[in-house]
């Protein structure tokens, strides 16, 4: 039987290595095939990996462990939504998921009707170039179907500190972004080789870059709200390697969708947007396998593999080294000469584009500076969140300036003194506000002062420019997913700076029956119990929460051994208000008199969480008012 | 104007080279700074004699099995098993330093779950551990000539222990 599946899966697999060859003919001028039309043979290249995947989740779900990779990462006796996640909670399996999502891509664009032909031939071949070389890797590197002739009883498990919800759809949603990218990437390379980077391409490219954008966007909050809440460390983004590697492609995103606009627009930036583009797969690309390989080493990394880094490094070698250089030859042909006006909206976008490259680079090298250091000296160091927060801080500051104007700047030309008239309730409101805030909490700092200001003015314009209140109804304009997001970005950074500013920590040596202090929290630590579960032992503390004699909630801070394998995780118990969140971890007892207990007071998590919301909405929302335009001008 | 072009091709080719270098760089080898170095020096009472244990008691040209536990600590239940078993089936002499105690309940604990131990320090305060750079309990240490050979924070399980420690001792 299991050989059987054995050889379904894997003749499924090679069925998809076939179709990919056969769509990639029109990158070599083979035009003499016609037996089935192009969208059909992404068809079967689609559901030759949708059908292996759905035998892998079969193979999870019934527990056989005659698979190499069900015994390693599952457990008979594990709930079924984390069989399910189990799937994806490993290396061969996560790869599936990355090519089922790829020759999805793939299929759908094989559907579209926005660009010629001939356009679509090529844009497939290139993607079905891609699916080839993770396919073949797939089989031969990381075969998911591999069979042990042993009778397992059980399996190894699967990481307990990976066992939550929210991680389970974690990873499908990061990579729907990244490998929305691939895409992106294929137009790109189309658009070069054929020399058509205009309009058109930026017409057909544009729903594809924000859907993939917002996915990103979407995964990387869902990773950071996980650390948030499950790893206790109080706070929600550590500079981590792996959060590095999924927060530069974001970057380089953001800066392509700005891109894309300009190119629809006004037919210019050209080379900028084909940078970007290969740019941002290469980092997803990047940010997915080397974190796998071994190259970068961080709690994340679950599969450390010389020789899979090895093929994955040169395959990647190979995708870019080419892409850039076509790149280098072709861009001559494709920059279109435009003189634009200094004050117009291209200048504004283009300022931030290099501010979210000089981003980019600056959390690059903090992410590489290790490496190098381990690399030649043999010295192991970490770069803090100290360096990030100062390096980054001064060019947010220009961000968020540039992020106001450009919007009030127009396409042609624009009078600075006019806008500065425009937004003059605004701007007093905005002053004002800030002023007093900043009397009332003894606010002294320079840069805390003017991100709260800047922040501020942005909600208000990105607001006020997406919405048309008239006197009776609110009018949505065109651009309202863009102020949306704007608006967003502007609430997430006003939440940052009062969050960094306003959060309290204290760690205690408690007993049972005291009651501990934090700002005006009272902590009332209760009871202590020791419980014996299923697959793990803990140990969990009784607290209550009162505020000036308001009982507000109870928390149960945990901490857990788990057995198999054996891992010890400390579960974090938070009252959300709508202020700040209060939360308590348990620290592994030192002693046995006294528990270590951490409390910590998060103010405007929730604020925060809103705006990353908002700025995913506002990628949703342009796609969405995208295709009606779209429709609309059809029609016309 | 030109060359400006290929700059993106340059940083890509630079990378990756420097990725191929980085990616046959082991890097958990350097997971603890003591590793390679002298066990440092210490003298503490012994739990189940009145004698004291030292550093020295730790030399000896053949491996051994240094164990940091503590009655009150979940996991070194879990993982004295695992040391039962190494006691027993091989030729190893395992030492243990009982961290932040209360000598009765270290006492209760050695004799209901078995003695693997050759001797017991008495850490009471915790000073000689932090010397050996512990983190938590349980930790172990594989200690050869007086170098520390490698060390293993948490628990032990079969895996640790036929991977890691059993190669060790067999090999050494």
């Amino acid at each position: 039987m299991s050989l059987a599946i054995n050889y379904i899966a894997n003749s499924l697999l090679i069925l998809c290595l076939v179709t990919s060859i056969i769509q990639s003919r029109f990158l070599f001028r083979i035009q003499n095939y016609n037996l089935l039309s192009l969208s059909q043979i992404s068809a079967i290249q689609f559901l030759s990996i949708l059908v292996s995947f759905v035998i892998l989740i079969f193979l999870f779900i019934t527990s056989d462990f005659n698979f190499d990779l069900v015994y390693f990462h599952s457990h008979s006796e594990k709930p079924l939504i984390y069989k399910l996640s189990g799937v994806w909670g490993n290396h061969e399996g996560s790869m599936l998921l990355w090519i089922l999502i790829l020759v999805l891509f793939n299929f759908l664009f094989s559907l579209s009707r926005s660009s010629s032909q001939k356009f679509k031939e090529i844009t497939v071949a290139v993607q079905s170039l891609m699916i080839f070389g993770f396919v073949l890797f797939l089989l031969v590197l990381s075969n998911p179907f591999n069979i042990n002739n042993e009778n397992f009883n059980d399996g190894l498990g699967l990481n307990p500190i990976l066992q939550d919800p929210l991680l389970a759809i974690h990873p499908p949603i990061l990579y729907i972004g990244y490998v929305g990218f691939s895409l992106i990437f294929s137009l790109s390379i189309t658009g070069l080789l054929t020399s058509e980077v205009d309009k058109k391409w930026a017409t057909i490219a544009k729903p594809w870059v924000f859907a993939a954008w917002s996915f990103l966007t979407a995964g990387i909050a869902l990773g950071s709200y996980w650390a948030y809440y499950e790893l206790g460390w109080g706070g929600y983004w550590f500079w981590d390697p792996v959060e590095n590697a999924s927060l530069m492609p974001w970057l380089s995103a953001t800066a392509l969708i700005h891109c894309v606009v300009v190119l629809q627009r006004k037919n210019t930036m050209q080379s900028w947007t084909m940078v970007l583009a290969i740019l941002t797969f290469s980092l997803s690309l990047a940010g997915t396998f080397l974190v796998r390989s071994g190259v970068l080493n961080s709690v994340h990394t679950f599969a450390s593999d010389p020789g899979r880094g090895l093929f994955i490094l040169i395959f990647l070698f190979i995708i870019l080294s080419s892409s850039f250089l076509l790149f280098a030859l072709k861009s001559e042909k494709i920059d279109k000469p435009f003189s634009h006006n200094i004050s117009s909206r291209n200048t504004g976008i283009m300022v931030n584009n290099w501010l979210l490259i000089s981003i980019l680079i600056v959390v690059f090298l903090g992410t590489m500076y290790p490496l190098a250091t381990d690399l030649l000296y043999n010295q192991s160091l970490t770069v803090g969140p100290q360096y990030y927060a100062m390096s980054i801080t001064p060019i947010i500051i220009l961000f968020l300036f540039f992020m106001i104007l450009s919007p009030q700047l127009s396409w042609g030309e624009s009078k600075l003194l006019k806008i500065l008239n425009e937004m003059r309730y605004i701007l007093v409101s905005c002053l004002t506000i800030t002023f007093l805030t900043t009397l009332y909490y003894d606010l002294f700092n320079i840069t805390e002062i003017l991100i709260i200001l800047l922040s501020l003015i942005l909600i208000m314009s990105s607001l006020s420019s997406g919405l048309n209140f008239k006197s009776t109804k609110v009018i949505v304009k065109s651009n309202f997913g863009q102020s949306m997001a704007h608006a967003g970005f502007g609430i997430f950074m006003l939440a940052v700076v009062s969050n960094a500013v306003y959060s309290q920590e204290k760690i205690y040596d408690a007993k049972v029956g005291s009651k501990l202090q934090l700002d005006e929290y009272i902590f009332d630590f209760k009871n202590i119990e020791q419980e014996e579960k299923v697959n793990f032992n803990s140990i969990k503390a009784y607290l209550s929460l009162s505020k000036s004699g308001k009982d507000l909630g109870e928390f149960t801070p945990e901490i857990r051994f788990y057995s198999d394998p054996p891992t010890i995780t400390s579960e974090t118990s938070i009252i959300h208000q709508f202020f700040s969140d209060v939360y308590v971890v348990m620290n592994v007892p030192q002693n046995q008199e006294s528990i270590s207990l951490r409390l910590h007071i998060k103010p405007f998590m929730n604020i925060l969480w809103l705006g990353v919301v908002m700025i995913i909405l506002g990628g949703i929302i342009t796609v969405i008012l995208n295709r009606n335009n779209y429709r609309e001008n059809e029609i016309n | 104007m030109k060359l400006i072009k290929f700059l993106p091709l340059i940083i890509i080719v630079v990378v990756c080279i420097f990725f191929f270098f980085s990616l046959n760089n082991d890097t958990t080898k350097l997971s603890s700074p003591l590793v390679g170095k002298e066990v440092p020096e210490f003298s503490v009472d012994r739990l189940l004699s009145n004698e004291t244990m030292t550093n020295k008691d730790l030399i000896s040209d053949r491996p051994i099995i240094l164990n940091i536990w503590s009655s009150w600590c979940i996991p070194c239940r879990a993982e004295h098993d695992v040391l039962m078993v190494l006691s027993e089936l091989y030729d190893v002499d395992i030492y243990g330093l009982n961290y932040k105690d209360n000598e009765v309940e270290a006492k209760k604990f050695i004799e209901g779950l078995g003695n693997p131990f050759k001797k017991i320090g008495v850490d009471t305060s915790g000073r000689s551990a932090i010397d050996l750079g512990v983190y938590g309990v349980p930790e172990t240490f594989v200690i050869r000539n007086g170098i520390i050979m490698y060390k293993h924070i948490g628990p032990i399980h079969m895996n640790e222990l036929d991977e890691k420690i059993l190669p060790m001792i067999k090999g050494l």
